[in-house]
């Protein structure tokens, strides 16, 4: 097709902010993550090899390292590393718990940040997304598959250790008190909480920006300061993605 | 109410912990009290292993966390309180801490002499076994680096493929 970057063409990768996000720069530029499985697409997903040396006279050879494109427009966490987002509390050896996993896409990109010293706990209640993301994670043993009710918790609690950092992208209406209820099991004190809001399925009747305020207030009630709010425009409308730190004490 | 034992499932196998010392209610949202189940130091000092019952391979351990999602006491488990938890006598009665009221009720249903504590109904309960699940590996001396973690991802595949309704093989062509 047209548009995109180009196979073959010359891409220079460079980090980003993020420890773990990467940047391709090329005809345009492209967030990417670092494939965990060299060779494989999880979603049909563009590839690009980036060769590490190419320096083969003295018998070495000439490895590549392969990353993955991560388009913000079927991802809220890529719509908001792209927007700007201060921190993503995940890093290289992070545990996250991942909750609204789908099939299991973007948790896929999710893995790639936290490598194979982290660990992604990916929930997801739906049976038919829930296989698809089975199948994505037998390629990837840092990703535990949880087919659960995100709303209790407590069914999967043998399998959670305590994470770093909870994503949360539900999309229901009472996914604050979802999100308190995880963080206060497994979400070690100070650790990052990051909760994608779509005002539509909140309160279709309020205006979206009272919908984000109360949403953050309820947070507040969970124990979870809240640090940024931002918009997931232009690549999702009437979204938000709010960003908090779990507090036990006081 | 002080609680004197506490029961965590790990992904291995049962555990049953001694509480030596513990904060009271009212302090227990100090600064200073949640920093001390934070601190591995710390927190080793306020709880003792009493017993760790492994399961006995996969198969097992899936026949158990299913029970445990349920609340239902198994066989299993029961077992493992017994062994692990002494007599209760007719004039103190022995507190148990642990995670799930369905579970908790099953409990008390088989040792009626056992008082029950959930999370829910005790944020000392609650605030013991964050830390057992923030130390649990280290406190658990038989097991070795990466047991729990290796243990995990089986029983989790195990379980979440058992509950999908749909044949695992087949894969959903998306339409984007």
């Amino acid at each position: 097709g047209a548009g995109g970057a180009k196979g073959g063409q010359k891409v220079i990768v460079e980090p980003h902010r993020h420890a773990g996000v990467f940047i391709a720069r090329g005809k345009e530029d492209l967030l990417v993550t670092k494939n965990l499985t060299p060779g494989e697409s999880v979603y049909g997903e563009k590839r690009i090899s980036v060769a590490n040396n190419n320096a083969t006279e003295n018998g070495a050879p000439a490895t590549t390292t392969e990353y993955r494109v991560w388009n913000p427009f079927r991802s809220k966490l890529a719509a908001g590393i792209l927007g700007g987002v201060d921190d993503i509390y995940m890093k290289p050896g992070s545990k996250v718990l991942y909750l609204g996993a789908a099939s299991g896409t973007s948790v896929s990109h999710v893995a790639d940040i936290v490598g194979p010293e982290g660990t992604v706990f990916a929930v997801e209640f739906s049976h038919r997304s829930g296989r698809d993301l089975i199948n994505m994670a037998t390629h990837r043993t840092n990703v535990i598959p949880i087919v659960e009710d995100a709303r209790h918790p407590l069914k999967y609690r043998m399998l959670v250790g305590m994470v770093d950092c909870i994503f949360a992208d539900v999309a229901q209406p009472d996914q604050a008190r979802i999100v308190g209820l995880n963080a206060h099991l497994f979400l070690k004190v100070g650790g990052g909480v990051i909760v994608s809001i779509k005002a539509n399925c909140i309160d279709s009747t309020a205006a979206p920006e009272a919908v984000f305020a109360r949403e953050v207030q309820k947070l507040r009630e969970e124990r979870i300061k809240p640090k940024e709010q931002l918009t997931l425009e232009p690549f999702e409308r009437d979204h938000a993605m709010v960003c908090g730190i779990y507090q036990r004490a006081g | 109410m002080s609680v004197d034992y506490l029961l965590t499932e790990n992904p291995v196998g049962y555990a049953v912990f001694k509480v030596v010392a513990q904060a009271d209610t009212i302090g227990n949202r100090l600064k200073e009290v949640q920093e001390a189940t934070q601190d591995l130091a710390k927190f080793g000092k306020m709880v003792e292993l009493v017993g760790l019952a492994p399961f006995q391979g996969t198969a097992h351990a899936l026949q158990e966390i299913n029970d445990v999602s349920e609340g239902i006491l198994s066989d299993f488990l029961r077992a493992t309180l017994e062994t692990n938890l002494p007599k209760a006598g007719k004039k103190k009665s022995i507190v148990l801490g642990l995670s799930e009221k369905n579970l908790a009720g099953s409990v008390k249903a088989t040792f009626p002499n056992l008082v029950c504590e959930t999370s829910e109904t005790s944020e000392v309960v609650a605030d013991l076994l964050r830390g057992l699940r923030q130390h649990g590996p280290k406190l658990l001396k038989q097991l070795q680096e990466g047991d729990i973690d290796r243990s995990v991802l089986g029983l989790g595949h195990a379980y979440s493929r058992a509950k999908v309704k749909f044949s695992v093989q087949k894969n959903d062509n998306h339409i984007i």
